[in-house]
């Protein structure tokens, strides 16, 4: 161990020495001064060793100053991941999580139960075990599969849903209007099933005006194996179903019926489901235009932990300045009122966006909360 | 604590995810609870994509990196048995999709086209990224771009296990034991692979100091 000084030893000219040249002296320390450096990984036998040596060794010590520099230098200019990146990521990912619950547990449990290693030495029985799985898969699959699915849209609307089978009903096109005339009784009134929907495009949504204080008459096209229409007011659980799972299935449908979605929802946007399903829009819809028109729609109920989430979680992630910037106004404008909770999560969102968002206007928005939640902007 | 006090009263679910515990989350994750999931997506997903882009470098593979990582977390949930804690387990997880995602990348790159260099098309991910605290003042801006470009530089110049292994140890504060054991290996490498990474570090940045 060396523990002396080296007087006259440039430190930097040494780190800088060409290959071949003689091994310095204090070489042999820059393991533990790296470690030292790095955090608490130093073996405890070593501490007081090493902490003796940089006392006694001014060289050492400058190496040693000289490596938490660069640490630092590296941490302070850490690059974080980009926002809208980030945020399309959250999106794919949360698809790709839906269609993988939409597998069902049947994958899981044979990808869990019959791996290779016992597949493979007993084939005899895989076979027959396999034969069987088959069976019962095709027996009971498909009823399972309706099942899991009308729980998922909560059965008991959407299965009371009244539908006409456009087929033959020269009416019953897209952008046709409402039949308001024809009895239900004239159409073949069929339930309206989840796997209608799960396999259905919503082809158009027509909106007929109403009487004033009436909630306008809606009619929904569904193109399915056999086109369907939906036909109600908002407030008919059938036809807030089908906007519901518009909204749920946002990459499913086109931009403009989600957009008619959000609009046609927003008087009920009180409504706990109705709000969850906006929700989901403001946060995983892949148009920043039905994000927008949901973080809009939302205004209203603001006040609810699970929106206040939602536009912290948009100020702080989404691509689109539009939506960052309206999820800003939105809780600027809850922070002036003392309606928001000053917790340090919308904090730490609020202090990165008036720092770092890259537009102007949010950030504006961004201190303006920061400033109503934390008086004189420190904390 | 003021979070937990504040997600109280209305109760919707999301926001009692977002008060649980981890192992709550985990334990709810595993009898099939998607809210508690997501919820544990939200807690790591920024430094598993820091995490990815690290190692990938480009945006478009660490994309996949990050939905790769976190769909077998999903699948494999079940087995996880807190021997670890969470995230320890989800960062193999990603590791070792971002470590077979370069190795399937080398074995293609004789098959398709090169991919240009980042310098070239600058679609690293480093060349997106906004410099920190932007000053109003073109000089320091300058400066502080060069500065990036070097550090840039700099880290290209190291292994994927050493860039891994610095990144793990610094920016996620973890014990070289457990770097070890995530990437398969001992303590032993992962403090070689880290003393080598803050070496070359050193050397490619010490005229930048």
């Amino acid at each position: 161990m060396r523990s002396q000084p080296r007087p006259g030893m440039d430190s930097k000219a040494e780190f800088g020495r060409a290959e071949g040249q003689a091994m310095p002296p204090c070489e042999e320390w820059q393991p533990l001064r790296i470690l030292a450096a790095s955090g608490d990984e130093v073996p405890s036998a070593d501490q007081l060793r090493l902490a003796e040596h940089l006392a006694a060794c001014p060289a050492c010590s400058a190496e040693f100053s000289r490596e938490e520099e660069l640490l630092s230098l590296l941490a302070a200019h850490r690059a974080e991941p980009d926002a809208s990146l980030l945020a399309s990521c959250r999106a794919d990912l949360n698809d790709a999580l839906d269609r993988e619950e939409e597998r069902g547990w049947l994958r899981r449990f044979l990808e869990a139960a019959l791996t290779s290693s016992w597949l493979s030495p007993q084939p005899a029985w895989s076979a027959a075990v396999l034969l069987l799985i088959g069976f019962a898969t095709g027996i009971l699959g498909p009823s399972l599969l309706v099942q899991r699915a009308q729980r998922r849209l909560g059965s008991g609307a959407v299965a009371s849903a009244r539908v006409g089978h456009a087929a033959g009903n020269a009416n019953a096109g897209p952008g046709a209007p409402a039949d308001k005339s024809a009895p239900p009784a004239s159409m073949a009134n069929t339930p309206i099933t989840a796997l209608d929907l799960h396999s259905a495009d919503v082809a158009g949504i027509s909106v007929a005006p109403a009487n004033a204080g009436e909630p306008p008459r809606v009619e929904l096209h569904l193109r399915t194996m056999q086109p369907l229409t939906v036909q109600g007011t908002v407030d008919d659980g059938g036809v807030k179903d089908v906007l519901l799972y518009v909204l749920r299935h946002g990459s499913q449908f086109h931009t403009g019926v989600r957009l008619d979605a959000v609009g046609l929802l927003l008087p009920c946007s009180s409504e706990p489901e109705v709000r969850s399903a906006l929700c989901h829009a403001a946060q995983a819809d892949p148009s920043a235009a039905v994000r927008l028109q949901a973080i809009r729609s939302l205004e209203g109920a603001a006040t609810q932990d699970s929106v206040r989430n939602t536009l912290v979680d948009a100020l702080a992630a989404d691509a689109d300045a539009g939506v960052r910037l309206e999820a800003a106004r939105i809780l600027s404008s809850l922070a002036a009122n003392g309606q928001v909770p000053g917790d340090d999560h919308l904090r730490a969102v609020l202090r990165d966006r008036m720092n770092r968002d890259p537009n102007a206007d949010v950030r504006f928005e961004s201190a303006a909360a920061y400033r109503s939640l934390v008086p004189g902007g420190k904390e | 604590m003021e979070l937990s006090v504040a997600l109280e009263g209305s109760t919707p679910q999301r926001a009692i995810a977002r008060g649980a515990g981890e192992e709550e989350l985990v334990r709810k994750a595993q009898s099939g609870d998607r809210l508690a999931f997501d919820e544990l997506i939200r807690r790591y997903d920024r430094d598993v994509l820091r995490l990815a882009l690290n190692i990938v470098r480009r945006p478009e593979d660490a994309r996949d990196v990050y939905q790769e990582g976190f769909l077998r977390a999903y699948r494999n949930i079940q087995r996880f048995r807190f021997e670890c804690s969470f995230y320890t387990w989800l960062y193999r997880i990603v590791t070792n999709v971002a470590l077979d995602y370069l190795r399937r990348r080398n074995t293609r790159r004789e098959e398709q086209a090169p991919p240009s260099s980042p310098e070239v098309t600058g679609r690293d991910f480093f060349d997106q990224q906004p410099e920190p605290a932007v000053s109003a003042n073109p000089e320091k801006r300058l400066l502080g771009r060069e500065l990036a470009r070097q550090i840039r530089g700099a880290m290209s110049l190291l292994s994927p296990r050493e860039r891994m292994v610095f990144e793990l140890k610094h920016y996620h504060g973890m014990r070289l034991r457990a770097i070890g054991e995530m990437l398969g290996t001992s303590e032993e490498t992962a403090k070689n692979s880290l003393f080598r990474a803050t070496r070359k570090l050193r050397a490619s940045l010490e005229a930048v100091r």
